[in-house]
């Protein structure tokens, strides 16, 4: 199946122009940039729709959960307790996963949410990487749909490459980031950029996050607009995008990237996950 | 915030890309707005007022408190607005608070919030703040409580729930807040504009708080939605929640036949069924709803009658309450029962649900409820009563220190059983104190605690304590007796025994007066202990039956009547003296008829020269119509005309009907009965004297079986044992050894003739009733009989 996701696009855009181009013309910025993308082709390989009955869990042939709260809040001070309990997660019976992060006492934990990953079940190296998600949102509340590379048992993080394609702070609800790490450039030195809503907000309707992965090309989507592209010039340590990548679904709750929750936090916060899909250029 | 400036870059950059793609190049854009027959203005207050503003100050409020202030202002402007909140009692006011107006009134259906910068000179909290108080009916009021500020410039977002409702708002903004610690400070609010903020999420709106509320409901009740509030997640991702009242929100009704709904959020029933009331905010649908479950018309309960003057009331709208602390007091952490009371028309209804146990309490003040005897209470369970189910009340008195502790409280319980629980009819309970020996002291009323048992839900109304009136309110009933049969001592219908003495000193505390009630003079005795009653002469009573007594006492615990033979009276015997208990306390007046023979042997009855009351503790008697009486030896009047049907009737001695004719009413067998007859009022009278026993032979035998009764009208003044036989001859088939039965007569006949249907049926087995031909007598006295028929 070929998808034209970037015909349509071009449509939008500049009909019956065979390349596309993104004219960065500003009135008001003193700053003029064109920047010039081959076209692609897409086929699907890999998707879940998440169809399914309610409360129940997504399919277990295609995701694997993280349970608990791994070492030191999953390498970042989190605060949540991961399970894999239907009212962390679960399918809603409308075509939705959902990831509920809650302030509850569990296991130790203040708080209890889900991780989700293709780990051991599905990885690919370059292709196009989307999800159509409503995030959540509160101050402490940091939804992510990111990928690992499928080494890290042998090449521990950074080494092993991360590519996140979506993270939010919920304290800024119109703000969504993209983002690498890789060894040299992780944590608080990643190499990624911020993109924000003119107006509305990122947890009142769906958006598609995407990365389009090639060997020499990370380029970052939202709502299939381009606001970010990282090359192997763009980081300071290695270029580690060169083989396969597993997919992660998640809600934290606190930690380095977002902070603590406060008490104005809302709770439950729940991420909806529309599909998610992984295509390969033809 | 340090992230702002590439926050920024970036927005700068979308807005450029966008600009592309055809949207404008604000990132707020405002220039689609509904054209407006009211002005659009945004701006209130930016560096000074906009034109069409006024400002008006709260009531009671320091007027003083709002100043526009250019030392002070946000992003260089030139001035900003300050206030400054008095201290506690100061004498501008205690608070600060007003109303900025548009003069003209504004059409904000463009905007979705009001946004302003606000810091403090102190950390603070302010008390409330938003729009829509157009020092009017305040139609679209939103309130944001307790913003907390600092002395740091912060930016404030009330959102606007529905701004399509805002199209000729005149409140445009308002605050109102009080000192913090009795100190008073100063704010400044600047920058105040109506605006289309892009980034505010997840709206969500109550009713009710939230909670889905179910309750029963009547034809004519009203329940008023209270509980709405609006909540957005502000662009800092922190939820803020706001006030606003019912106009903002569309209501949805399930069965409109049921429950009418008003935009101010009124609930009327208006029929029997269910319904229920849900709410949305612009597009979003409310948390919380009212179901209502209605059984139609409104039964209340019966309405009081007492007089006020002898009720203490805790709950009724027949009388005024007494100041009461709560209906339910929510004592955490185990009582579950909520309170969902209602109102039809003007009756107020108490209405407690998921019902354990619940205490109505006063303590300011609590009450003397010592001078009252009962408490009442109406009670209605709308649900069915469950097997085991169990209402008791509780009543407590706080003694002496008037308050909960002490080691003086007291208290005592009582399970209502009559009338027996029942469900969805109005049940009235009169618990008298004799009931709750254990509240011992009554001055200090605090506290009535319901518990139930298997019970969820029940209505009370009129609860108060009452007494019965210490001074009857009626006077003592008009004797009726003839005077030629009457001995009075006290009483305005006879001529009294001359020169008793009705307050001789024999040591007692009782205070004997004569008042009139009613126009008739009454006996009183006051702080009753005990009391004598002399007459003027030993009176000889053995023509006289009984001791005729009107008495009355909404107070006594003990009432007993003597009398008294002078000591040594032949015929009598010591004490010489016999008490007669009277029921006391009296809902009214009580009449009693004591037969003289009660008296006997103590009391010589032919020589009788006082009476004696005791049994008082301090309580008030009220006596009337003391006389002795007799039965009139020959009836006054004729026996009463039977109106039976003749074909009905197989009579033996009436004139009313044709006799069975050959009967022999006195046949010789041995008796000592004298028999004759004679007319009383011109009506045939069958009179035995001095009876032993008397026989009466049918003309005939008689098959009674078809009928039912045995009739017979019968007086006598002196006779003390009466029975009447009926008799079949011995061997009748149908019958059985000794072939007769007695039935026992009520003699003397103190009310004059008496009528009595003997049913036929008491004489079988003995007696065949297909083939009667005797009538026996047996007793003493004079006997008068007549109508003596079977039907």
């Amino acid at each position: 199946m070929i998808l034209s996701i970037y015909r349509r696009l071009k449509n939008t855009l500049l009909t019956g122009v065979v390349c596309t181009t993104l004219v960065f013309a500003m009135s008001s910025c003193e700053r003029e940039a064109v920047q010039t993308l081959p076209q692609r082709e897409w086929e699907l390989v890999w998707s879940d729709e998440f169809n399914g009955t309610a409360g129940n869990a997504p399919d277990a042939a295609k995701w694997a959960f993280d349970i608990g709260t791994g070492s030191n809040g999953w390498g970042n001070s989190e605060l949540q307790y991961y399970t894999s309990r239907p009212a962390n997660v679960q399918l809603d019976g409308s075509g939705k996963l959902v990831i509920t992060a809650r302030s509850e006492s569990y296991a130790g934990s203040g708080f209890t949410s889900a991780r989700i990953k293709t780990k051991g079940l599905f990885a690919q190296a370059y292709g196009r990487f989307e999800a159509r998600i409503k995030t959540p949102t509160g101050p402490g509340i940091w939804p992510a749909f990111w990928m690992l590379g499928a080494n890290i048992d042998t090449k521990p993080w950074p080494q092993c490459g991360e590519i996140d394609i979506m993270e939010q702070r919920g304290q800024q609800p119109s703000v969504t980031h993209g983002t690498v790490h890789g060894p040299g450039y992780s944590g608080g030195n990643s190499i990624g950029k911020p993109y924000a809503l003119t107006s509305g907000r990122f947890d009142t309707d769906y958006h598609i996050y995407a990365v389009e992965w090639g060997e020499d090309y990370i380029d970052f989507f939202v709502d299939n607009f381009l606001y970010q592209r990282i090359t192997p010039e763009d980081v300071p340590g290695e270029w580690v995008y060169n083989q396969p990548f597993f997919l992660l679904l998640n809600v934290a709750v606190g930690g380095n990237f977002v902070g603590f929750p406060t008490t104005g936090t809302p709770f439950p916060q729940s991420m909806y996950v529309d599909y998610v899909k992984v295509y390969k250029q033809k | 915030m340090k992230k702002n400036q590439s926050i920024n870059n970036v927005l700068f950059l979308l807005v450029g890309i966008t600009t592309l793609i055809g949207m404008g190049c604000q990132k707020r854009d405002i220039t689609d707005l509904q054209s407006p027959s009211f002005p659009n203005t945004a701006e209130v207050f930016i560096d000074d007022f906009t034109s069409d503003l006024a400002y008006a100050a709260f009531g009671t409020s320091d007027v003083k408190a709002f100043q526009v202030d250019n030392q002070v202002s946000y992003g260089g402007t030139r001035q900003s607005m300050r206030f400054d909140v008095p201290d506690a009692n100061s004498p501008n006011g205690s608070y600060a608070g007003g109303v900025f107006l548009s003069k003209t009134g504004r059409n904000l259906s463009g905007y979705n919030a009001i946004t302003f910068y606000i810091k403090a000179s102190q950390p603070a909290t302010i008390g409330s703040l938003g729009f829509g108080n157009d020092f009017g009916a305040n139609k679209y009021l939103v309130t944001l409580s307790a913003l907390t500020v600092n002395s740091n410039w912060k930016k404030v977002i009330i959102p606007i729930p529905d701004a399509s409702k805002l199209t000729q708002e005149k409140g445009l903004f308002w605050y109102s807040t009080g000192p913090e610690n009795n100190r008073g400070y100063s704010f400044w609010i600047d920058e105040v504009k109506f605006e289309k903020v892009g980034d505010l999420g997840q709206a969500t709106a109550t009713i009710i708080n939230g909670v889905d509320r179910a309750q029963v409901s009547y034809v004519g009740v009203t329940n008023t939605l209270d509980g709405f509030s609006a909540t957005y997640n502000m662009p800092d991702g922190v939820n803020r929640t706001i006030n606003l009242t019912p106009y903002y929100f569309k209501f949805s009704n399930t069965n409109p036949a049921v429950a009418s709904v008003t935009e101010n959020g009124i609930v009327t029933t208006i029929g029997g069924g269910t319904t229920k009331i849900t709410a949305t905010l612009d597009t979003i649908h409310a948390r919380g709803s009212l179901t209502l479950n209605s059984a139609g018309a409104y039964v209340g309960a019966p309405t009081p009658t007492r007089d006020p003057a002898n009720v203490t009331s805790v709950f009724s709208d027949a009388y005024t309450n007494i100041n009461v602390d709560y209906y339910n007091g929510y004592w955490a952490p185990f009582q579950t029962t909520q309170s969902a009371d209602f109102q039809v028309g003007n009756d107020r209804v108490l209405n407690y649900t998921n019902f354990n146990f619940v205490g109505i309490q006063v303590t300011s003040p609590t009450v003397n409820i010592g001078n009252r005897s009962n408490l009442h209470l109406d009670l209605y369970f709308p649900d069915n009563i469950n097997p085991g189910a169990t209402f008791k009340v509780r009543v407590l008195d706080f003694g002496a220190n008037g308050a909960p502790g002490g080691g003086d409280d007291v208290s005592d319980i009582v399970t209502l059983t009559n009338p027996a629980l029942a469900a969805r009819t109005w049940l009235s309970f009169d618990i008298p104190f004799s009931s709750l020996p254990g509240l011992a002291t009554k001055g200090h009323f605090g506290q009535i605690i319901m518990e139930g048992t298997n019970i969820s839900n029940f209505f009370a109304d009129n609860i108060y304590f009452w007494s019965n009136p210490v001074v009857p309110p009626v006077p003592a009933p008009v004797p009726t007796r003839p005077s030629a049969n009457v001995l009075s001592v006290f009483s305005d219908s006879y001529t009294n025994l001359a020169g008793s003495d009705f307050f001789p000193n024999w040591g007692q505390s009782t205070v004997v007066t004569q008042i009139p009630i009613g126009g008739n003079n009454t006996l009183r005795y006051s702080n009753f202990n005990y009391q004598g009653l002399q007459l003027a002469a030993n009176q000889n009573l053995t023509s006289y039956q009984f001791l005729h007594i009107d008495y009355y006492s909404s107070n006594a615990g003990t009432l007993n009547a003597f009398l008294i033979s002078p000591p040594g009276s032949p015929g009598g015997t010591a004490p010489w003296e016999k008490a007669f208990s009277l029921s006391v306390p009296t809902a009214g007046w009580h009449s009693i008829d004591i037969p003289l023979s009660h008296f006997t042997p103590q009391v010589a009855l032919s020589s009788v020269f006082q009476f004696k009351f005791d049994g008082g503790t301090g309580s008030d008697i009220f006596l009337d119509n003391i006389y002795f009486w007799r039965i009139p030896p020959v009836p006054t009047v004729a026996a009463p005309v039977p109106t039976y049907p003749a074909g009905g009737v197989i009579s033996i001695f009436s004139d009313s009907y044709t006799n069975v004719p050959g009967s022999d009413l006195n046949p010789n067998w041995g008796q000592a009965t004298v028999v004759t007859q004679t007319p009383i009022v011109g009506n045939n009278t069958l009179v035995y004297t001095g009876l032993n026993y008397q026989g009466l032979q049918f003309g005939s035998n008689q098959d009674v079986s078809g009928k039912q009764f045995l009739h017979l009208d019968f007086y006598s003044a002196n006779s003390t044992a009466l029975n009447v036989y009926l008799i079949c001859p011995p061997g009748s088939p149908g019958g059985t050894a000794p072939w007769e039965k007695a039935y026992a007569l009520t003699v003397p006949t103190a009310n004059g003739w008496n009528s009595v249907d003997i049913p036929l049926s008491h004489f079988t087995p003995q007696v065949a009733l297909n083939n009667v031909f005797q009538l026996k007598f047996d007793g003493n006295g004079t006997i008068y009989l007549d109508n003596i028929l079977f039907r």
